[in-house]
This record gives structure tokens, sequence and C-alpha cells, in this order.
């Protein structure tokens, strides 16, 4: 146990500086388009009052007051940008954390692979790595999201602003609503579904790993099926089987089937981690 | 330590036994007066990192020395050169006589009289310094 | 004593270990000696379960390999495998971490023998300072057997001759020992035993002192028959 946390450490500081800059990348870019959104408006507002004093007409309204949730909905792509960046570097990174001890002048894998400890350790700690990357980059976004409520309060005269929730803001982001369901099913399935994807691919990873370019056709062959068993479950579930079962059960058949090749899943990488794999 | 010279400058050659060379090496320096009757010698560890040579190789030439009774062993204490002048006189023997047979079957080739060898013999011997 | 049974491998259609068998005793230094490509290295990461084999049987003290077989025997691959980032300080903190038989005063005084700084980076050492600390890796185990892939190849003479001198110290003493190489040259005299392989089999294996006082040939000599005949 002590030896997993070892390793879950040691993957967690060999990202470090990467997850580093996906934080820093994510900060810069969205509290400088919330900036310059927000100076763009009052800007906007203080000519527009300008040319309805000079106009003195009184017919025009005030414009309604800011609120957060309106900055969200208009900086999506500034604000979505970094975070697809992040998933893009953390989908590879799903490769990289297998591949990056056998590439290079120093091939780690030999050490690794000659810890004393379990060898299941070393797929339990970069799956659980990789997890941890998905959540921290979460709570991340999260915590990024109050500083930049603070920041909007601060650069938004008081006069000229309205008080939001921050749950009104998610639901303003199509990016965060699908990031941070609100509804736990939801959560479980997305989570649940990336987790699983996880796990098939690194099971994919292994199968190259052991058997190199014979190990591509059976990962390939795993992958694709997985892929069609998990469809299946999901479509005729929602088409075929409908009328006969109700929603409830529907449910705990694709959990059923989700959890089942997951289980196969892990397995396979663990067997091929402790008997087939290659330096 | 006085013995730590003239320990890793030994040439091996590859075809006889390590460990004979090694014994060879030990009556070289008992017959050159290197090592002195009684004077304890390196213990195995360290005669195999003075020589470059295998510990297990080391205590080989070890054991054939005991057993050619040129050095001794008591209990825990650090082996050293035999006292019996016997021996060592037996040493001086064996090593003037291996460096006389290789010369005379080297000489044996060439027709030379016993006498003008002897002569020549004589002469390189005295004028290289001779009596040492 | 590690035992090698009939032991095959395949890469695809190349059957590069075609039954290979030999002993390493220990307290000895075995030498697996062979022409790159011969399936040396292929050997040593079969015994230690760095690649599956094909047939046969490996055996350590009797026994199959298990669990502990990481503590009990170290492998020193012929490169350095720590990542370039970390410091010769993190390596050992990791090697402590993670081994029950890493020795810390052994590894502190190497450090010192080899004259290793502990700042430097692992990416950022030459060849033969590389080697030095992969030894050092290996020797830092209080392991009973030390298995070590070419360790003179391609570092400079000095390097080397720190590296001969470990072998005739006591940080080998009472181990066995198997390396591999692919010229014998200074080792000649450092070895108890040598194990010819050739295309993927065992050639020769014997006692190079015996081979010595019985046929009065030396390791290369034997090497020429086996090579050239």
């Amino acid at each position: 146990m002590n030896r997993y946390l070892k390793l879950v450490h040691m993957e967690v500081h060999r990202f470090r500086w990467v997850l580093a800059a996906l934080m820093g990348l994510t900060a810069i870019l969205q509290i400088s388009s919330l900036l310059w959104i927000v100076k763009r408006e009052l800007k906007l507002r203080a000519e527009q009052k300008l040319r309805d004093l000079v106009a003195d007409s009184f017919s025009v309204p005030p414009p309604e007051n800011l609120t957060f949730e309106w900055a969200m909905y208009n900086m999506q792509f500034w604000f979505i940008l970094p975070i697809l960046i992040s998933i893009s570097v953390l989908v590879v990174y799903i490769l990289l954390i297998w591949y990056r001890d056998w590439l290079g002048r120093s091939t780690f894998i030999y050490r690794l692979l000659m810890l004393p400890s379990a060898r299941c350790q070393l797929y339990w700690a970069k799956i659980t790595a990789i997890l941890l990357f998905v959540f921290v980059m979460i709570s991340y976004q999260l915590a990024l999201l109050s500083v930049e409520h603070f920041i909007f309060n601060l650069a938004v005269p008081a006069d000229s602003r309205e008080e939001s929730h921050i749950v009104d803001a998610i639901k303003a982001n199509p990016a965060l609503n699908t990031l941070i369901p609100r509804r736990f099913e939801q959560f479980l399935y997305s989570y649940g579904l990336g987790t699983l994807a996880v796990l098939v691919i690194f099971t994919t990873l292994l199968f190259e790993r052991s058997y190199r370019r014979v190990g591509i056709l059976y990962g390939l062959l795993y992958l694709a099926g997985c892929s069609l068993v998990v469809f299946l479950a999901i479509s005729t579930t929602t088409s075929g089987l409908r009328g006969y079962l109700y929603p409830g059960e529907l449910f705990v058949i694709i959990i059923a089937v989700c959890i089942a090749v997951a289980i196969a899943s892990i397995w396979l990488g663990l067997r091929l981690i402790k008997r087939k794999i290659s330096v | 330590m006085q013995t730590s010279e003239g320990w890793s400058e030994v040439a091996f050659n590859n075809r006889d036994p390590v460990y004979l060379q090694v014994v060879r090496h030990f009556k070289e320096r008992i017959a050159t007066g290197h090592l002195q009757a009684g004077q304890i010698i390196p213990s195995r560890r360290e005669l195999g990192s003075l020589m470059k040579i295998n510990p297990n190789t080391a205590q080989k030439a070890y054991k054939e020395m005991e057993e050619q009774q040129l050095i001794i062993t008591e209990g825990n204490s650090p082996s050293r050169i035999t006292d019996d002048a016997k021996v060592l006189e037996q040493v001086r023997a064996e090593l003037l006589g291996e460096a006389v047979h290789a010369f005379v079957a080297s000489v044996r080739k060439i027709d030379v009289p016993i006498e003008e060898l002897l002569q020549l013999v004589k002469q390189q011997f005295e004028e290289s310094g001779g009596g040492a | 004593m590690i035992e090698v049974a009939d032991i095959r491998k395949r890469y695809l259609l190349r059957q590069v270990l075609k039954g290979v068998s030999f002993t390493a005793e220990k307290g000895q230094i075995t030498c697996l000696i062979g022409v790159n490509g011969a399936g040396k290295s292929t050997v040593l990461k079969a015994i230690m379960g760095l690649t599956p084999i094909g047939g046969g049987a490996i055996r350590i003290d009797g026994r199959p390999p298990g669990p502990d077989l990481y503590e009990k025997v170290t492998f020193v691959p012929d490169h350095l495998t720590m990542p370039a980032g970390m410091r010769l300080s993190e390596a050992l903190t990791f090697m402590e971490d993670f081994y029950d038989s890493w020795n810390k005063e052994r590894a502190r005084d190497l450090m010192q023998f080899f004259s290793l700084e502990h700042s430097e980076r692992i990416g950022s050492l030459s060849k033969g300072t590389a080697a030095k600390f992969n030894l050092l890796l290996g020797l830092g185990q209080d392991s009973n057997y030390i298995l070590l892939d070419e360790p003179f190849s391609g570092i400079d003479l000095f390097s080397r001759e720190t590296i001969t001198e470990v072998f005739t110290s006591d940080l080998i003493d009472g181990r066995g020992v198997l390396l591999t190489t692919h010229e014998i040259g200074e080792m000649e005299h450092l070895i108890d035993k040598a194990v010819m392989l050739r295309d993927g089999i065992v050639t020769r294996s014997f006692d190079v002192e015996d081979m010595r006082s019985g046929e009065g040939k030396s390791v290369i000599d034997v090497m020429r028959e086996v090579y050239r005949g």
C-alpha cells in the first residue's frame, strides 16, 4: 500500500510541470478574456451613455446590469480553449504515461518492472494518476471560477453589476455544464465511461507492449470489441428494449455491461503486465 | 603497507592457471628477497584487489601455497611466509633450476661447446653488475 | 545457484534462444560470452522476468523465481534506467524507498569511491559516470546474485579500471555474479566460469582454471575454436 502511494506520488511528480503549465495557461486565457470582455462592454456602455446624453433622448431604457453569468456566456471560446487543450494533453498522456518509460535513453521500465512490490501496483498507480490529474484539473477549474467571479466583481463597478450565483454561471457555459454535471447520475455516466475508456486503452497499450507488432492487432481488436459491446448495450437499451423494460432496469443493464468490460480490461491488463510484458 | 608495491605490475598470461601464476609470483618475491621469512602477507581479499584477480583465485593460490608449506596460516591470524629455511632454500633452488633449464633448452638449438657458453655467461653476468 | 534450463525465446519468426542451459554458482563469477546478437541480454532479461520465455525453466536456489526475486537478484542493464531528470540523490532515495535489501551505507561509500556528485542529474552524466552509477544501483542492494549486462562496454579506460576494482573487492565477494560480454579482454583473469553462447545455444561451458590446467587454453583460445571453427 505504502509503495503504491509512493508510485502514485512519483507519477504525479513526473507530470507536475505539465499540470502546472496547463493550470497557468487556463488561468491566463480565462482571466484575460474575462477582463477584456468586461472592459469592452463597460467602454461601450460609457460611450452609449455619452451619446444618450448628447442626444438628450430619454426613450432608450438604461441597459441591464452586468452579471457574472453574462460574462460566462459571452466568453465561451477563450474559456473553452484551455479546457480543450487540457483535455487533449491528458488524453495524449494516457498513452505517454506508459510509453515514456520505454522511450528515451533511460528506459525506466526496466527499473519499474524490477520493483519488489507486485507489478499490479504499477498499473493501479498509473490509472490513479490519470484520474487524479482529471479531478485535479476540474477542481482547479472550479476554484478558478470563484477567483474569476471575484475578479469580475472588482472590475465591474457595483452600480452596473448584479450578483449571480456561481451555479448559474456554470449553467451558462456549455463546457462547464458538461464537465461539472449537477446530477449524480450524469456524473457517474460521464466519468464512469471516461474511466472505462482509459482502462480499455491501457489494456490495448499493454497488448502492444507485450506482443509488439502482433500486439497492435490484438490491441485494436480488443479496443474494437469493447467499444462494440458498450455501444450495443447503450443503443439496444435505448431503442430496442425500451418498450419492455423500465428506465431503471435499462440503466442497470448498461452499468452491468460497463462493469463487465472494466473488469475484463483490468484482469487482462494485470495479467499482461505480470506475465507477458517485455522491456 | 610495505607489501603493496610490486603486486599490481604482474602481467598474467592467459594459458597457465592464474592461481599457479600467483604462486610463482610469490616464489619469485621470496627468491629475490622482497618477501622475508615470517613476513605477513596480504589477506585473500587484499591480494585479490592488489593483483586484480577474483578472490576465489587468490583463495586457491593460498591453498596451494599452504600445501607446499610456503605460507602458514594459524587460526584467525593473518597468513605469513614460512620460517622454514629448508623450504625457502628449496624455492630458490626451484626457480634457479627452472631458469637454467629454460636457458639450456634454448641454447641447445645452437651448436656451442660448453666452455664457450660458460665463458659467455660469466662475462654477461659480470657486465650486468653481477652478484646481485 | 541460478539454473537456466532449456529456455527458448522467439521474436516473431526469429528463434533467439533455442534451448539455453547453464548454471551460475553463488560466490563465483560466471561470464556469458557471445558475439552481438547471440542472445546474451535476452538470457539475463529472461532470468529477471523482463521478457517472457517460450519454454524451459529458470530456478534460483532450486526454486522458480518468486515475489522476492528482485530483492535477491539484482540486474544491472547495459544502460542506466532512471529518468533523465532525476538527481542522483533522488535516485538513491527511490531505491531506498522500494527495496528492503537496499544498503544505504554501502551506497554512500560507493558514491564516494566512484566520486559521484549527489546533485547531478541522471541525464547529464557522461558515459563512464553513468556506468559507475548504474553499477552502484546494483551493488547497493544486499542481494545474493548480481547480473550485469556488458559492464565494460563503451566506457573509457579509467572507468573500466575502477569497475574492474569492484570485481576484485569484497563488494562482490560471496555473491554470485553473472555477466555478459562480447570481448573477454581484461576480464580473462577475473572470471571463474565461462559459458559461450552462439546462435541461441550454449556451445561450451567450463571452469576457466580447469581449462588452463587441463588443456592449456585461455578463454580466448576456446572462443576462437567456437566462433571460427
